[in-house]
């Protein structure tokens, strides 16, 4: 075992020597490519005697547990493992210091302590092996060793973390900058910088010997030369790197670091191309320069969200009690003393909800009283707001003489009084206010006459009127049918308009209503069997409305039971023959829903039984899908049977259906049947669906579907 | 459910309470090690607390969705090329064997197609709108196009669910969720995310309360959908012979009730239940004045169209969502149905124009002579755009496009957006982009950017996570701002 020690620590001695050597003649040696290699193992292997030395230490502590001969034998081989393993990464760390750009400083001070810590372990050593007897010194270098470790392990941290790694997260950045005289370079261009290029180019990571953080050595530029020449940024190393393909060894940012966006890019040469200058601030520039237009975007933003109030925010606590349902209190944004307040919902409004905003006075900046009843002695109430910005008046009953209250409130900007009385002369104070930028005055006391003669008078303000020039003649809308669906028996058609003074007209017969024909509309009107509905809508100053075309149902007599004597296609089944007396209509586009019955490979037959007691029937309304386009169509006949048995009927009447000449929106149609009066118990109705669907379809020579919903009885 | 109801009961223990803070004290040292600015003040991510997190431009949305993709070559993307060569063949360069919808991917042609509808320079920014869109053409000077919006998606409900949420799946909150949690109620006496839904005359694609869903958020923050009837809120009205101070005196005994059971088993959403409860009251008052139009003086009726009187069309949505959005409400979500043109472009979409144009000229018109369009973001999109060939078979009269998801038209106009201006450019095809693309996590990342919110610090924890509408991509495009 002494022998191996001995081996050991002479394997130190050796390493100590060789890098002390080259540690001194540094500029005079070459590293061979491979030992650089070997510097790259510097960072790993040194958390080794990092822990070795902790563990000396933590032994240290602990040696009342050992007996002492053998607790020296375990410091012994400890204490040689920590000193070969500091030598060993003292000289991988020289040779890192070779194949790396770190900041001049930092990396002196970490080789000259590194190289001192490696030298102290060593003799360290040397004294622990030897044949004193000073105990309480000999564990008092191994100390020493550790408090030269921390020193030495923080320098080094110092080099791959930066400065006040450990201390940053408790420390609060500072706010950048502040000032308006602040340099378009501070304000728009070192914020990209910052992001993408200063964590490798700065004092102490001066990749390539570049450093970019400080605008003198910026200007100077690194071991390739200056990084741009001001004014071509078409001859600016720093832009050719970045230009290179990400894949080229050369392409800054590199491969896998935060890369810079084409605005970014953009903002950069525009910033070289206008003279790389470090100072100007915005307004030095000509406005026609392209970094005008590239950061000012970025300036501007900024400058925007960060309006400087100097009041003080008013208490949490205050704000919340000012909240209430009918009237929000809160500030613009996050951290911002400036407060908005709106009152809501004019049946609450009280005039003392108003005064309590006295409490917030100096940071009211916008108020909105919007649609609620304030007068103009109310106004005076407002002249506390001394730094609102935006008011807004609309629709309250406001006829102007209170405005001069406002003549205090001069930081106002715009102000909102559309849907008030306000006249030329009563809004005569406001238009003294310094900051005043818009004013709206639309449906107020002022024509826009007297708004073009403002606008000639007061250059400087905004008047806002109305866009909506009233030229053109529009259509009303239809008329509405307020019962949908079935009308039962008791049900009254009825209609409707909601614009306030139209004429309807109607008619029941098939004929076209318009503004001179149709029977106009006064009430409801009851009805005695399906009809098709037509009503117009018209009124003077518009034009009539569309027609409104629709069926409306009415029930009818309800057999005692209906069944189907052929099958409905297996897909469009719906609830079998009950679907036909359910009183449901079905949807015009939707046909896979249980109010349809859907036919095609035979015809439709259902039998009906009116019981013992038979209503005396008149017409038979058969009510169908007309959706052409999906292949349903009309039945091309219908015909109705009556018979006192379920066997024996005779066929009453046929009625044959025109077939469609074209394509059309789909509509539910119905198919009225009469018959001479008849009492059967019994009665069969047949509809035939399409054999052969006509040339002008798609699916021409096709069969076709007949879809039906309801059958009604009268 | 059932395990909120048993974490409730072991707050009570000294023994989870000392292994909880144990494991805190533990976790908030590990933290501090994986996160090094746990403990530092400054710029640490911002969980919401109901406010802008610098000073918006924007206070509020009206998101006018044009469901079912409008074609952009028939309403905004002007593109001369393709009347010239219509019925050629798409190029192979151009086309570049991007993918195709099932629809089309089995013609064996693509001939490209013009638009059958002229267009022409409007305003003095010179935007070109098509003439299908003649009100729209009077306000282009307020508006910012974008014509290099891009999405992931090729099929509807993906790409509408993209659009809306972030996420194509369809579980994540909506944008106006987003808003709502990140922004809170303006006016606590209505919802701060309501949806108004209506239906043209042309092919349709359904939308589904996934699109208003709050996802993972607190259920506060889901839209609510207004009824398309006359009665825009159902059950508003108080039953008859009941007044109300009977209705208050009964919310008083249940809010009484339910405090208790809350007590018991500490589940947040009986408190937003009660929350509900009480904002539904106060919309007894604030709801019947907003819905009724009968108010709206003549001019304003005509400006609309005289369908605005009629609940449930587009007409009626724009002005209920006016007076919704003076009313505070943050977000108010429009959809159009009837947009999808696979065929009989040239039937159906001056059908849908009609439907709407006028009234979204005049939504931005009325926000404007009120004051209110410098604070208010709104918006007209769509899911993605639609090809520039022909779907179907083309002939002189009538034409269909199919989906086209690489780019496609929208707009906004109002609060902070750049007006009177386009952005972005498509190649001469009208098929990929040429310049300035436009992802749909930027959209979402500027829209938040506008309303004061930083789309990265807008975050909600779920999962193990934290969750973004952005999810992990989007930059705010600057050239969309004033």
């Amino acid at each position: 075992m002494q022998q191996s020690i001995r081996f050991f620590k002479n394997l130190s001695l050796f390493f100590l020597l060789l890098t002390s050597f080259i540690f001194l003649f540094e500029d005079r040696v070459v590293i061979p490519l491979w030992l650089q290699v070997a510097g790259r193992l510097h960072p790993a292997l040194l958390h080794i005697p990092i822990g070795i030395v902790v563990m000396l230490v933590l032994l240290l502590l602990v040696r009342s547990q050992f007996k002492s001969k053998q607790f020296k034998k375990v410091l012994a081989i400890s204490l040689t493992m920590a000193t070969v393993t500091i030598t060993l990464t003292a000289f991988f760390g020289l040779l890192l210091s070779f194949s790396d750009d770190y900041g001049a400083d930092s990396l002196q001070r970490h080789k000259v302590s590194g190289l001192a810590l490696a030298w102290l372990s060593y003799f360290v050593l040397v004294f622990y092996l030897s044949t004193s007897e000073i105990r309480m010194l000999k564990h008092a270098g191994i100390l020493l060793v550790f408090v030269l470790l921390v020193f030495v392990g923080h320098t080094g941290s110092v080099l791959t973390h930066g400065e006040n790694f450990i201390l940053a997260p408790l420390q609060t950045s500072v706010p950048r900058v502040d000032s308006v005289n602040a340099s378009v370079y501070q304000l728009a261009v070192m914020p990209v910088l910052e992001k993408k290029c200063f964590s490798c180019h700065n004092e102490k990571k001066a990749k390539g010997k570049l450093i970019m953080t400080d605008p003198s050595k910026f200007k100077t530029g690194g071991e390739s030369g200056v990084a741009f020449v001001a004014g071509k940024s078409d001859s600016s190393r720093m832009i050719h790197h970045i230009l290179l393909p990400l894949a080229h060894d050369d392409h800054m940012p590199p491969d896998g670091k935060p890369q810079l966006t084409g605005f970014e890019i953009d903002l950069l040469k525009a910033w070289i191309n206008s003279g790389a200058d470090f100072d100007k601030p915005l307004a030095a520039y000509n406005p026609t320069d392209t970094l005008v237009k590239l950061a000012g975007k970025t300036i501007e933003s900024y400058y925007a969200s960060s309006v400087n109030y100097t009041f003080k925010p008013a208490t949490p606590d205050l704000i919340q009690k000012l909240n209430t349902p009918f009237r929000s209190v809160f500030p613009i944004h996050i951290n911002s003393p400036a407060l908005q307040a709106d009152f809501f919902v004019k049946e609450y409004f009280t005039i003392q909800s108003l005064k309590e905003l006295q409490q917030i006075n100096e940071q009211l900046v916008a108020l909105s009283l919007s649609k609620m009843p304030i007068t103009d002695s109310d106004l005076q109430l407002l002249s506390a707001f001394q730094n609102l910005e935006k008011l807004n008046l609309n629709f309250t009953n406001l006829s102007g003489t209170g405005l001069g209250n406002l003549d205090k409130c001069s930081n106002l900007k715009s102000i909102s009084l559309a849907g008030t009385q306000v006249t030329p002369e009563t809004i005569k104070p406001l238009l003294s206010l310094p900051n005043l930028k818009t004013l709206y005055l639309w449906n107020t006391g002022i024509d826009t006459t007297q708004q073009h003669q403002l606008e000639k008078d007061y250059p400087t303000i905004n008047f806002v009127h109305t866009a909506y020039k009233d030229e053109s003649i529009l259509t009303l809308s239809k008329p509405m049918l307020v019962n949908e669906g079935i009308l039962t028996q008791q049900d009254l058609l009825t209609l409707k308009h909601t614009m306030p003074g139209v004429t309807i007209r109607y008619s029941l017969d098939g004929t076209k209503p318009d503004s001179v024909n149709g029977i106009i509309y006064y009430g409801p009107i009851k009805l005695d069997e399906t009809v098709k509905l037509q009503a117009v809508a018209c009124k003077p100053g518009w034009y009539c409305s569309k027609l409104l075309e629709t069926t409306v149902y009415l029930e009818g007599y309800k057999p005692e039971n209906i069944t189907l004597l052929t099958p409905a296609d297996k897909q469009y089944r719906g609830e079998g023959a009950l679907s036909l007396t359910d009183g449901r209509k079905g949807f015009v586009d939707i046909f896979k829903e249980p109010s349809w019955l859907g036919f095609r490979e035979n015809d439709f037959v259902s039998s009906v039984d009116f019981g013992n007691q038979p209503p005396t029937l008149n017409k038979v309304v058969i009510s169908y899908s007309d959706n052409v386009g999906s292949y349903i169509f009309p039945p091309t006949e219908v015909q109705i049977w009556g018979g006192q048995s379920e066997h024996n009927f005779k066929l009453l009447t046929t009625e044959k259906i025109t077939e469609p000449t074209g394509y059309r929106t789909p509509f539910n149609g119905f198919i009225p049947v009469s018959l001479k009066e008849s009492n059967f118990q019994y009665y069969k109705i047949v509809a035939k669906p399409i054999a052969k669907l006509p040339k002008w379809h798609g699916g021409k020579g096709q069969k076709g579907w007949f879809f039906v919903d309801e059958v009604f009885f009268y | 459910m059932s395990k909120e109801f048993m974490d409730h009961r072991k707050h009570v223990t000294r023994r989870y309470f000392m292994g909880k803070l144990s494991l805190g004290v533990g976790s908030v040292a590990l933290g501090s090690l994986l996160i090094p600015d746990l403990f530092s003040n400054s710029e640490s991510p911002v969980a919401s607390t109901g406010l802008p997190h610098f000073a918006p431009k924007a206070k509020r949305i009206i998101y006018l969705f044009q469901n079912g993709a409008p074609s952009q070559l028939e309403s905004f993307d002007y593109k001369p090329l393709l009347n010239k060569m219509t019925g050629q063949e798409l190029p192979a360069s151009i086309r570049m064997g991007q993918r195709l919808t099932g629809m089309t991917s089995g013609q064996s042609k693509f001939p490209l197609v013009g638009s059958y509808f002229k267009f022409n320079q409007h305003g003095n920014s010179g935007a070109w709108v098509s003439e299908m869109f003649p009100n729209i053409s009077k306000v282009v000077d307020d508006i910012c196009f974008i014509k290099t919006m891009h999405t992931e998606a090729i099929n509807h409900d993906p790409a509408l669910t993209f659009m809306q949420t972030g996420a194509q799946q369809g579980n994540r909150p909506s944008m106006g969720s987003w808003l709502s949690y990140g922004l809170g109620s303006e006016n606590k006496n209505l919802p701060a995310f309501c949806v108004l839904l209506s239906r043209g005359r042309g092919n349709g694609q359904g939308v589904y309360s996934k699109l208003w869903t709050n996802g993972f958020l607190d259920s506060v923050h889901q839209g609510v959908q207004f009824s398309s009837s006359e009665e825009r809120v159902l059950y508003l009205k108080d039953p008859e012979g009941r007044d109300r101070a009977d209705r208050r005196n009964m919310l008083d005994q249940l809010s009484k009730l339910n405090d208790l059971n809350y007590k018991e088993f500490g589940d947040p959403e009986i408190q937003a239940r009660v929350q509900q409860y009480e904002m539904a009251y106060r919309m007894q008052t604030a709801v019947p004045e907003l819905t009724d139009l009968s108010k709206e003086p003549d001019n304003i009726i005509k400006m609309y169209g005289s369908d605005c009187l009629v609940p449930g069309t587009y007409a009626a949505n724009c002005l209920l969502a006016r007076k919704l959005s003076e009313a505070g409400v943050r977000f108010v979500q429009l959809y159009h149905q009837g947009w999808d043109q696979h065929g009989n472009m040239v039937g159906e979409m001056p059908l849908q124009a009609q439907d709407t144009d006028r009234a979204t000229a005049a939504l931005i018109m009325d926000l404007k002579q009120r004051g209110l369009l410098d604070e208010t973001l709104v918006i007209w999109g769509t899911e993605f755009g639609r090809t520039n060939y022909c779907q179907g078979d083309l002939t002189i009269k009538n034409y269909g496009r199919d989906h086209h998801p690489r780019c496609f038209t929208m707009w906004m106009a109002g609060g902070g957006v750049k007006a009177g201006t386009t952005y972005g450019e498509t190649d001469e095809f009208g098929y990929n982009i040429a310049s300035n693309p436009v992802h749909v996590n930027d959209f979402h990342a500027t829209v938040l950017h506008l309303l004061g919110l930083n789309h990265e610090q807008l975050t909600f924890k779920h999962l193990g996570r934290r969750y973004r509408l952005t999810d992990v991509g989007g930059k705010v495009i600057s050239g969309l701002m004033a």
